[in-house]
């Protein structure tokens, strides 16, 4: 059994490899289902030469493009600021989308790049952070709370911006929470990153760029439309498999780094939603679910990640499967002991925020 | 509701809305602010396509509407009585997202015998107010918010959408003649809130683009005196730039899209404190172009 993606789903993750035929209402209700999970601009990069495109559907492909583009300009400039700071004695990676950028990937093209990832060895953080500050970049104010939440229970400092800037920054040390049942010594990331030509970067290895972006897919927060990183993971792989020895290697830095689980994940339902060419006897070497934890995560992340009905709010088995998602996220993000006082916490915070909001009078006119 | 309910498309020119809801108050009110526009519920493309649901109708401090866009709620929800308002203003942001094909200046638009005046203006400038007294004035109505200029051919499309005044400027416009105005909504954040009917020639005219000839830059500013004062073209540019949705964003499109467009226009800021004087020096600095 596979998870099932609807009829217009499965057209949708067609459409991002082979060119499709359509006729307005077609295309209508497609690019509404790209836009649902912000793959729409990589939908024009795959339709581009398509023959017979309605002119309308031209222009959304065009403004899409254009816009994925900025955001690319933008992404490029702020890394372009970075490097000045970056020439330092220990590695700055960056990853995930500006990695992407940077190594020239195919898959990059039209892919929405929301803000920029640098991973630094825990050691050389506090340095990295106060370079960042001394050179104008701003965190938010937080409380004491979250400012501990993240020093000791997350695997990044609080989200950076430089003033003006539209794109976030956030400063790693980890790439999974390191108080959550994933957590490893990055230390063997180091060992094998490498220096991006032409830039003060690094990247990850190749086999742990993949083994990232699954870990990131499947183990952030309530997995809502996240079809879009399935998206990242299948076209790594693509473009990755040509290269001799490639699965080995995947299969070795898993076991190695104790990322089986994400990766039997991520190639799975690369598989299953976009048809993936990943070798069976791979999928088969990796320590599976359960049959029947199989058969809920199946039914459970499909409605998470996919878009489901596009004319109203999420159904029900919609936002069931999210919340799951996000419990199963905590779960597996910190030990009881430490997420309860926190979960209780951040409830009654949002009760109280709720309570202060209720005294404003609704306004018919503001953004 | 999803069987039920059919979309109804509004066709404004250089886009396609189709929206539903079983909200009847807001069909209502659309038939009043688009009383030219034939109905059509026909199955083609939009630009737009959202639901208008209400909320749950226990809710203590009055009975919300939402707009659901893509499976999601973008804004926060409005009074449900203001189904209207919220309709156009989240209607028109989800398009400044979407229509990157075009330059799109924050702007009013008129046209005398196909040739275009373009008033961008910030909020509050009383561009609004201007559009449609112009319009009165006998002026053909392209847009109030939008200026969507094709960068390949210079031109403007009108996008013919009910003008939202706001305030004094309801009696200012509402008082002349031959204003038809939909309906009230008291006691926004904005103040009230009314929207100005163009016309149904202009309505109609929805899909014949207009040149651009004259590009003013409107500041209304109560007692002040009219001043009038023409702009180079690169300072033109420069004001078309901050004026614009997406210029940023366009990068060398719009850059581009821009110059040409002060090229071929001559460009005026105005003061003024007196709307009919205000009419009154655009018609003749407009007709004094060669």
């Amino acid at each position: 059994m596979s998870p099932r993606a609807s009829a217009e789903t499965a057209l949708l993750l067609r459409a991002l490899h082979a060119p499709v035929e359509l006729d307005e209402p077609g295309w209508d209700g497609l690019l509404r289902r790209a836009r649902a999970c912000g793959l729409h601009a990589r939908l024009a990069a795959a339709q581009a030469a398509t023959p017979g495109l309605p002119d309308v559907v031209r222009r959304h492909f065009l403004s899409a493009t254009r816009i994925a583009a900025y955001r690319r300009k933008l992404m490029e400039a702020e890394l372009f600021q970075l490097a000045a700071l970056c020439d330092t004695g220990f590695p700055v990676v960056v990853l995930k989308g500006a990695a992407y950028a940077l190594q020239r990937r195919r898959m990059a093209t039209g892919r929405f790049v929301s803000d920029v990832d640098l991973l630094v060895p825990a050691a050389h953080l506090r340095t990295m952070e106060q370079a960042l500050l001394a050179a104008g970049w701003r965190s938010e104010a937080l409380s004491p709370y979250d400012e501990r939440y993240y020093r000791d229970w997350s695997h990044e400092t609080p989200p950076l911006r430089f003033p003006g800037h539209s794109l976030e920054l956030d400063l790693h040390h980890a790439i999974t929470p390191v108080t959550g049942s994933l957590a490893f010594d990055p230390a063997p990331l180091f060992a094998r990153c490498e220096p991006l030509a032409g830039t003060p970067f690094h990247a990850l290895a190749a086999e742990d760029q993949v083994l990232h972006a699954c870990v990131h897919c499947f183990h952030d927060g309530d997995l809502a439309l996240r079809v879009r990183e399935v998206v990242d993971i299948d076209g790594l792989l693509r473009e990755l498999a040509v290269r001799a020895g490639f699965w080995d290697n995947l299969l070795a830095r898993a076991a190695e780094l104790g990322l089986q689980r994400p990766l039997w994940y991520g190639l799975h339902f690369a598989r299953a939603w976009l048809d993936c060419p990943v070798p069976a006897a791979v999928l088969a070497t990796l320590p599976a679910p359960a049959a029947p934890v199989r058969r809920i995560m199946d039914a459970l992340v499909a409605r998470a990640m996919l878009p489901g009905d596009l004319d109203g709010p999420p159904s029900p088995g919609v936002r069931l499967a999210r919340t799951a998602m996000l419990v199963r996220y905590h779960r597996l993000r910190m030990p009881a002991h430490l997420l309860l006082p926190h979960l209780v916490r951040k409830t009654l915070l949002r009760l109280r925020a709720s309570i202060a909001a209720k005294k404003e009078a609704p306004d018919a006119s503001a953004p | 509701m999803n069987e039920v309910t059919p979309y109804r498309v509004l066709d404004v020119g250089a886009a396609k809305l189709a929206l539903r809801s079983p909200i009847a108050r807001l069909h209502a009110d659309l038939d009043r602010v688009y009383p030219h526009l034939p109905e059509t519920t026909h199955g083609g493309f939009a630009d737009v396509r959202v639901s208008l649901l209400p909320g749950s109708p226990l809710r203590l401090r009055g009975r919300q509407v939402s707009l659901w866009s893509e499976g999601e709620r973008p804004f926060e929800p409005y009074p449900i009585h203001s189904a209207l308002p919220l309709f156009e203003w989240g209607s028109n942001y989800l398009l400044s997202q979407r229509l990157n094909a075009y330059l799109l200046l924050h702007a009013g638009v008129v046209a005398r015998d196909d040739l275009a005046l373009i008033l961008p203006a910030a909020p509050g400038s009383g561009k609004t107010t201007l559009t449609c007294a112009l319009h009165l004035a006998g002026w053909r109505f392209l847009s109030d918010e939008f200026a969507v200029i094709d960068p390949d051919t210079g031109e403007v499309l009108p996008m013919v959408r009910p003008a939202p005044l706001k305030n004094r400027s309801i009696a200012v416009i509402g008082e002349r003649d031959a204003a038809v105005l939909g309906p009230l909504y008291p006691g926004t954040r904005k103040g009230d809130v009314a929207h100005f009917v163009p016309d149904r020639d202009s309505t109609l005219a929805r899909h014949r683009r207009a040149r651009p000839r004259a590009v003013m830059f409107p500041h209304f500013e109560a007692g002040a005196r009219l001043h009038c004062e023409p702009l180079d073209s690169a300072a033109a540019v420069m004001r078309l730039g901050l004026n614009s949705f997406n210029y940023r964003a366009l990068g060398a499109v719009g850059f581009r899209a821009a110059v040409e467009l002060a090229r071929r226009t001559k460009a005026w800021e105005l003061r003024y404190g007196d709307l009919d004087e205000a009419i009154a020096c655009i018609e003749t600095l407009f007709a004094s172009l060669p």
